[in-house]
């Protein structure tokens, strides 16, 4: 047992604990925060520094093929971003998409210890685990991707809701996941055939089953077994001008699903910038045309309870579109035709995701208005307990933007500096400029990490309160930062590069210097069937994978050897429910 | 039913076993339905593996490399792999611009401790690809990729297009394995998909082939680019090209948008012949355009088993799939400059690491005058070319025979590589050999 520390005169911001700037000490030990200091524990004086949970992102890209790919295709970007090797920490590259290393202590040296991977393919789970192993200073965990799996659709044809369940769980015990994301549900299949499906009531080719079927039946699926995070659901018709109509359908479609154990929330929307495309009266679904959704969305979001959103905040500069919306990434290249790359996976994406490089830039008119959709939603929105901050990096701008994205939160100052350099059309597309609300750091806390942390299901993370995980930031605040909405580049600077970031109890940043590289966990659901209905499963997923994979059924599990060293794994009991 | 043996650290070998689902480590196909059977350590028999395949599983004992080895006034002579390690690390150290070369013949761990050897030497670290698929990269660099998977192609292609590529001869089961069996939308494949070949002489697969079209040498890119012409509508005013006649481009052109669902594997006839590079742009963008029209997908035909890995685990490293310089501190990319053969051939490169791989018998001639002047660290299982003239040998065990590990699928699909039987004595995996040097390096650098 470890003599652990104490951070003492602390000023803490702890929503989950309802504490709201108290001065406080900290004490951790065995990467715990605990009640009462150990005899001999270090002491470190803060001084009165901001103290925060460790940040938690829920919605960024950081391993996986897609990523390999895209930082396959940009040599360019690499090169203005070099990031050499230090006595603590391993060389790579920066830029939209960081080598893996660079990944870790970028996000550590902001004050982040836990990130999720939302876009998995379960098919190459095992690439992911390898590459986890080259990414240190977080916390991790991945979520599989199913809304486009012919199994998937198998069960949703055969309107077999247990067994839709069965898969998933198997799923997740193979690779090593962590929750169930579904990206254009049925879309992106049809994307093999060349089409995308844009309502919810279209056939997806082969199957005779709609987007609706499957996106009810996946979300009900999550439910029955009771998964910590909600259906991850990156809507049909993402990108269109115009979608958050279909948004609003989409949700509104799943309204009716009971959470599992009496939860409200059953579904997750996550970069709603994205779908949250408004049209203006007697519009075209062109882009001429695009005003801002993030009002309407807000209208819906204060009235209705049952989904929990991530931002996705556009942020002006380069970017790297990457999602397994094919026919979405497809329409992107045709107007920019810059670089498209792609990749069908067996099965599981058979129409295939896109990678797009992508620059937002402040003189587009369709930018600008971008730019306005998530901070509208922001700032007009009642609970902030169901919203959490994302740049879906790097789809929106790569995660070293969040002090910028912070910064348009916390002052109207700052936003009213960046309308400045947009396009007028933002004025007449959006209400931005009419909102005065900013946000305080409580607010900022929230949204970073107590209300991801609680979105995802972690109870031990996002908060300080005693048994937490010690994952904590402290910014290198003095007493004089107060009223920091008037001062945006001093929000940046303590956003930036925190004084001091804690993992696991463990120091492992300081004044932006990555000191130490621990590992961090990866958080896996382990389902646990009754006997009868795991033999079920592996008996009809066997044959079936055998016919339609190009590889055997047994190879298709991450074997232990790559997961043992990080794996922290939640048994999920799930024999009540009967296959 | 468990049909496969999952290796855990220890598990036993008993004196006779069969083997099923084992990833075949010789061709990119990485077909993973190999059954072996296995007697006293020893593979006996391959079930469904090709003749390649056969050949490599049940020779893997032979032209082994007995034991450490240092020369020493000329001699190769046998050392502990503790002296060999010595030495090795000693030889990269005073180096001034050392290189590590190979890896795709290996699995990616080894990958991994070759970038931390290569950082903290300061040195480059390149892999096979900067002489196969290397061009690859640099097309899709310039216009993307629009990749294909195996099963997909088995469910959904109607027009397969070989292109300067022969896997009858270099992928033997290919063609049996993905385009011939029927699929879950192709049910029968000999009816109703088509094979066609583009290449610069008939081959065997050009014989199986539905159409053969024969171009002539050097002329890839020319042909590929009238044919994108043709599907984005333009009239041409040329007769021929590449020895084609622009009619049957025509028709050519019209096919491809026509069908269904394409796909277009490539082979060293379209990445290494005159054009290189651009010759694989031209066909991304071909590719690409098409996608306007229908379904069109590309999968390169990649050789050694796990080239793909080892473009992978660099790009997740450092941000780049080959040719890497680590001189400044961080990773920089240039092919033509970091790339091996450019290295060696002016003569930069004072020591070469070799991992899995025979650079002495495959690299032009003037690269190999620099070669035998400088002292080679070879890490192999087997004699090769590269080893008689190595000044260190240290053989290793062999990846998805003798030591587990992973590799991935010429489309991207990683794999679990197994562990069928123990190297032979004294004999460990290349990536403990390369932790070695490192802790060596280390110990005598405090770097
Ligand atoms: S085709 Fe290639 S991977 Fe398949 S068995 Fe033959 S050599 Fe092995
Ligand atoms: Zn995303």
């Amino acid at each position: 047992m470890s003599d652990g520390i104490v951070l003492r005169n602390g000023l803490v911001f702890d929503p989950a604990n309802g504490i709201n700037g108290e001065k406080m000490d900290l004490c951790i030990s065995d990467g715990r925060i605990v009640e009462k200091e150990g005899a001999g524990a270090k002491s470190i004086d803060l001084k009165g520094r901001i103290v925060l949970p460790g940040g938690v992102d829920l919605h960024s890209h950081i391993v996986g093929s897609k990523m390999s790919l895209a930082r396959a295709i940009s040599p360019d970007y690499h090169r203005l971003d070099p990031v050499p090797r230090t006595k603590s920490t391993r060389s790579g590259v920066g830029y939209t998409v960081p080598s893996s290393y660079v990944i870790g202590y970028r996000y550590s040296s902001m004050g982040y210890t836990t990130v999720i991977e939302p876009a998995m393919q379960a098919l190459k789970a095992l690439a992911c685990w390898e590459e986890l192993s080259n990414l240190s200073n977080l916390n991790t965990g991945l979520m599989p991707m199913f809304g486009n799996s012919m199994l998937t659709f198998h069960y949703v044809r055969d309107d077999d809701l247990n067994g839709l369940a069965g898969y998933l769980a198997w799923v997740l015990r193979a690779v090593g996941g962590f929750g169930v994301k579904a990206v254009n549900p049925g879309g992106t299949y049809a994307w093999a055939h060349r089409r995308n499906i844009r309502t919810l009531d279209m056939e997806v080719p082969d199957w005779e089953i709609t987007p609706r079927e499957i996106t009810r039946m996946l979300c009900k699926a999550v439910e029955l077994l009771g998964l910590p995070h909600t259906l991850h659901l990156h809507p049909n018709n993402l990108g269109c001008v115009g979608n958050i109509e279909t948004t609003l359908v989409q949700l509104e479609a799943l309204r009716d699903i009971r959470g599992h154990a009496g939860r409200k929330q059953i579904v997750h929307l996550p970069h709603m910038s994205f779908e949250s495309l408004g049209m203006v009266d007697n519009g075209s679904p062109v882009w001429n045309d695009v005003q801002s959704g993030g009002c309407q969305l807000a209208e819906y979001y204060n009235k209705n309870e049952h989904f929990t959103v991530d931002l996705g905040q556009i942020t002006m500069g380069p970017a790297m579109t990457m999602t397994a919306d094919g026919p979405f990434q497809f329409s992107l290249y045709k107007m920019t035709r810059g670089k498209w790359a792609s990749s069908t996976v067996d099965v599981e994406l058979p129409g295939g995701g896109g990678i797009v490089p992508y620059e937002y830039r402040p003189s587009s008119p369709a930018n600008s208005v971008q730019w306005a959709i998530a901070l509208e939603f922001a700032l007009s929105i009642d609970d902030l307990w169901r919203c959490a901050i994302s740049t879906d990096s790097p789809n929106g701008g790569p995660f070293s933007k969040y002090p910028l994205v912070i910064s348009w939160l916390m002052s109207k100052k700052q936003r009213e500096a960046w309308i400045r350099r947009l396009h007028p059309l933002v004025l007449e597309r959006s209400i931005i400029s009419e909102l005065d609300r900013e946000w305080d750091l409580y607010e900022v806390a929230i949204t970073t990490r107590a209300a991801p942390a609680r979105i995802l299901g972690f109870s031990m993370k996002g908060h300080l309160g005693i048994g937490a995980d010690a994952d904590i930031a402290i910014l290198d605040s003095k007493t004089e930062d107060t009223d920091l909405s008037k001062k945006p580049n001093r929000i940046i600077r303590l956003f930036e590069r925190t004084y001091q970031t804690y993992l696991g109890g463990q120091k492992v940043a300081q004044k932006g210097k990555v000191l130490t590289t621990p590992y961090g966990h990866v958080s896996t659901i382990h389902p646990v069937l009754d006997e009868s209905d795991w033999n079920r499963m592996e008996k009809e997923l066997e044959p079936l994978m055998n016919s339609w994979y190009s590889h055997s059924f047994c190879n298709y599990s991450v074997p232990e050897r790559y997961r043992l060293p990080f794996e922290r794994k939640s048994i999920l009991d799930a024999t009540a429910i009967s296959l | 039913m468990i049909c496969c043996i999952y290796p855990r650290e220890g598990f036993s070998i008993s004196s006779k076993k069969t083997v099923k689902n084992v990833p075949c480590v010789f061709c990119g196909c990485l077909c993973d339905d190999i059954a072996l059977e296995v007697e006293n350590n020893r593979i006996v028999k391959n079930i469904n593996g090709c003749s390649l395949s056969k050949s490599k599983f049940l020779n893997h004992l032979e032209d082994r490399l007995l034991g450490p080895a240092v020369r020493i006034n000329g001699i190769l002579v046998e050392v502990s792999l503790e002296k060999a390690v010595a030495h090795a690390a000693e030889a990269l150290t005073s180096a001034r611009r050392p290189l590590i070369y190979g890896l795709s013949s290996t699995e990616n761990d080894t990958h991994q401790e070759a970038y931390y050897l290569a950082e903290l030497l300061g040195g480059v670290v390149d892999n096979t690809s900067s002489v196969c698929h290397g061009t690859s990269m640099i097309g899709s660099q310039e216009s993307g990729d629009p990749l294909g998977s195996l099963a997909e192609v088995r469910h959904r292609a109607d027009l397969v297009v070989y292109w300067g590529s022969n896997p009858q001869f270099a992928h033997p089961r290919h063609i049996s394995r993905y385009i011939r069996q029927p699929g879950e939308y192709m049910q029968n494949p000999k009816k109703d998909r088509k094979i066609w070949v583009f290449d610069v002489r008939s081959t065997a697969t050009s014989r199986i082939a539905d159409e053969f079209f024969q171009i002539e040498p050097g002329t890839d890119l020319e042909v590929i680019s009238v044919i994108r012409a043709l599907v984005r509508g333009h009239e041409m005013d040329i007769d021929r090209v590449g020895g084609l006649a622009i009619e049957d481009l025509a028709k050519i052109s019209e096919a491809m948008k026509s069908v269904r669902y394409g796909v277009f594997f490539y082979g060293l006839g379209l990445t290494q012949s005159k054009g290189q590079h651009r010759n694989v742009d031209a066909a991304i963008r071909l590719i690409q355009d098409l996608n306007s029209f229908t379904k069109w997908v590309m999968i390169p035909m990649r050789g050694h088993f796990n080239v793909a890995g080892a473009n992978e685990t660099s790009t997740w490293q450092t941000g780049y799939p080959f040719a890497v310089d680590y001189s400044r501190g961080y990773p920089r990319y240039q092919p033509g400059e970091y790339s091996a053969v450019d290295l060696i051939r002016r003569r930069e490169t004072d020591v070469l690491l070799n991992v899995a791989a025979d650079p002495v018998a495959h690299f032009p001639r003037d690269a190999l005058e620099h070669l035998k002047r400088i002292p080679i660290i070879n890490l192999d299982p087997k004699r090769n070319v590269t080893s008689l003239i190595a000044e260190v040998n240290i053989p290793t065990a062999i990846a998805g025979i003798e030591c587990d590990g992973a590799a991935v699928r010429m489309d991207g699909l990683p794999l679990y590589l197994r562990k069928i039987v123990e190297p032979p004595e004294g004999i460990i995996p290349d990536r403990d050999v390369l932790k070695l040097i490192i802790a060596r390096l280390r110990m005598v650098t405090k770097r």
